[in-house]
């Protein structure tokens, strides 16, 4: 019990701390960048300002500050939950996502889920098939798919699904004036996520086929073959159970790359979600905007670290602490 | 005694991308419930293939191409993997080299026992199956076996994993055990443990055991009979007496002859001459030729027949043909120093 607590506490330190050197980090980062912030806040209009005014709006956003002071001031306004305005939008920052990421989660979480659930299957099944024609199939099929840049894909899947058969909708996250409609919403969800599922899936399924093809390999197999053990049971309950901490710690390494980097789906497909945000604001210097999103997708990655961590351990004794063995081992 | 298995001119191949690896060639030998047959050679001799083929355990690249293979007097040449599902683990199963690696990281030793233990019982109760694989590890002496069970495997020595594998091959009451090198990879005191436990398990439930090695001193440890391999094919089989001391084919002369023991001080330790040959396309004869002193010239062209030399001790060499020179093939006989 006091172990448990201790290695919570240890995790909730590792993730405070990663937290607190990444904002800063990119809070440097985004300020030696070249470009000019008040391009984002003023647009084209930026080109007209005066010397005097241009150096009085730079004030106005306290950009004259010493970096570090412009850190602190927005690391008090943080902690209060002030994330600041966007210069783009002018709007506060957490506003502007707020009203993006229900979209993002749509598609990128069922996205996420998708691709780990059939890179699984897929991958489970070709090593169980190794060499037969469905195997080969599948790794041929996977091959030339994963190569197809998203972009092309989405628009070819735009020309066949909405374009020639009118089937399901090509843009956006919804028809006007049917927000509130789900089942209008899923059919908008289908193509972008098609993309994203099939722009992904292969990697994951390759890996889980070849780490499968090793565990089969295994002494271990031989042994319980040779004890009459069902292939199946083999298969699942042991070749399977240890791929899993691998797979889980890569997977989760992926989260933030699979429902975050959707910038080039949402493009193509006018999705609004937080991928373009992300890349707008590092574009053009939206400095609050890129904190926050930067942030969330650190806390991101290390809550699924932690998790994937977590759960490893429970598969797999040998990363476990010590302690257990040595009550085990007390005669 | 009875016979329990009963091989006919194996011959087994891998068929490779480099060509058909001959791996065994025209094996035979019968083994006699609750005896110890020892398999003795170089590596890549054929031996775990052998092993391998009889539990039809070869990969896909592998077939055997012809001769039979007997068990209790039923030929299980042609039966599929479901049928021999029915078969391996209670007919027979096997211990591998590497402990280390047999068993499954990730799972605590006493549940692998038991799954092997419900391979046979599906319907055994909880409490049954616990008994059992207790019963099991005390008998493989596992000393504390109900703490043993809750452990992982990367916290046993290789020793104790032996004895866990060793459980789990014994989990179906096999009648045959295969044995694979089973203490090569252990240090010299523990080999020792196992090959006594390997004896005395033997001889307790009566299991017949074919033992897989190239350590004579193991051979001289556990083994009622020695069947010694060269190029896929068995060239000398007799019991453990008359292989050591009235050694017949050129070859067994050879590996003792090797043997630091019979080395005089301060001398080089004997080894046989050359490499074995590539099993991709053998050279005709007899496989042994090149490397053998007494060589004779029908030796490169027609492979020698088994001839008898007792009732249980029989060699394939063209030497112990009637009309062959007579040569004086001695181990090395009596130790010098």
């Amino acid at each position: 019990m006091r172990s448990r607590v201790f290695t919570l506490g240890k995790n909730l330190l590792i993730f405070a701390l990663s937290l607190a050197i990444l904002s800063v980090a990119v809070f440097y980062v985004a300020r030696l960048a070249p470009g000019d912030p008040l391009a984002s806040y003023y647009g084209s209009r930026v080109e007209k300002l005066t010397p005097e005014a241009r150096f009085a709006a730079e004030e106005r956003l306290g950009l004259h500050d010493p970096i570090i002071v412009q850190y602190f001031k927005w690391l008090r306004g943080a902690l209060r939950g002030d994330f600041g305005i966007s210069f783009q939008y002018k709007r506060p920052v957490v506003e502007v996502i707020g009203g993006r990421i229900g979209n993002t989660l749509a598609l990128g979480g069922i996205g996420f889920a998708l691709t780990f659930a059939l890179a699984l299957l897929l991958g489970v099944f070709c090593a169980g098939h190794e060499d037969t024609f469905l195997d080969k199939l599948i790794c041929k099929v996977g091959t030339v798919t994963g190569c197809i840049p998203e972009f092309w894909l989405s628009l070819v899947l735009i020309l066949i699904f909405d374009i020639y058969l009118g089937l399901l909708p090509g843009s956006g996250a919804y028809s006007v004036g049917k927000a509130d409609d789900l089942g209008d919403r899923a059919a908008h969800l289908l193509l972008p996520l098609a993309v994203v599922v099939l722009g992904h899936l292969w990697y994951y399924a390759y890996m889980i086929r070849n780490r499968m093809l090793e565990e089969i390999r295994a002494d271990y197999v031989l042994l319980a073959k040779s004890v009459g053990l069902p292939d199946r049971k083999i298969l699942f309950r042991h070749c399977l159970r240890n791929c899993m901490p691998t797979y889980l710690s890569i997977m989760a390494i992926s989260v933030p790359h699979i429902i975050g980097g959707t910038y080039i789906v949402e493009t193509v497909f006018s999705y609004p979600g937080v991928g373009t945000l992300s890349y707008e604001s590092a574009r053009y210097q939206d400095y609050n905007m890129l904190m926050v999103l930067t942030l969330l997708t650190g806390a991101v990655v290390i809550l699924c670290n932690l998790v994937a961590q977590t759960v490893n351990a429970r598969i797999d004794p040998r990363g476990r602490a010590a302690e257990t063995e040595v009550t085990a081992d007390v005669r | 005694m009875s016979e329990i298995l009963q091989v006919k001119n194996l011959s087994v191949s891998f068929f490779t991308p480099h060509g058909e690896v001959e791996a065994v060639r025209d094996v035979t030998f019968s083994l006699q419930s609750g005896e110890v047959l020892a398999v003795v050679g170089e590596s890549g001799c054929g031996k775990t293939a052998l092993c391998k083929s009889i539990m039809k355990l070869l990969p896909d690249t592998a077939r055997i191409k012809s001769g039979s293979i007997a068990v209790c007097g039923a030929d299980i040449t042609d039966y599929t993997d479901r049928d021999m599902r029915k078969l391996r683990g209670r007919l027979y199963s096997m211990i591998l080299q590497n402990p280390m690696t047999a068993l499954d990281p990730t799972v605590p030793v006493g549940r692998q026992v038991a799954e092997a233990v419900l391979v046979h019982h599906p319907r055994m109760d909880k409490e049954a199956v616990r008994r059992r694989v207790l019963e099991l590890m005390t008998l493989v002496g596992l000393d504390n076996a109900q703490a043993r069970c809750q452990q992982y495997p990367h916290s046993l020595s290789g020793g104790m994993l032996q004895r866990c594998v060793l459980a789990i091959a014994l989990a179906g009451e096999p009648q045959i055990l295969f044995a694979d090198e089973p203490t090569t990879a252990l240090d010299v005191t523990v080999q020792a443990q196992i090959l006594d436990l390997l004896r005395e398990i033997q001889q307790r439930l009566g299991t017949a055991t074919v033992l897989v090695t190239h350590d004579f001193g193991v051979v001289a440890r556990a083994a009622d009979r020695v069947a010694v391999m060269y190029a896929g094919r068995i060239v000398e089989i007799g019991t453990a007496e008359d292989i050591f001391y009235d050694p017949r084919h050129p070859y067994t002369v050879g590996l003792l002859r090797s043997l630091p023991y019979f080395a005089a001080p301060g001398e080089p330790l004997y080894t046989v001459p050359g490499m074995p040959p590539t099993m991709i396309d053998p050279p005709p004869g007899d496989a042994f030729a090149p490397r053998n002193v007494y060589a004779l010239e029908i030796d490169y062209q027609e492979a020698p027949p088994m001839f008898q030399i007792s009732d249980t001790h029989f060699a394939a060499a063209w030497l112990l043909d009637p009309r062959a020179p007579r040569v004086d093939l001695r181990a090395g006989g009596v130790r010098r120093g």
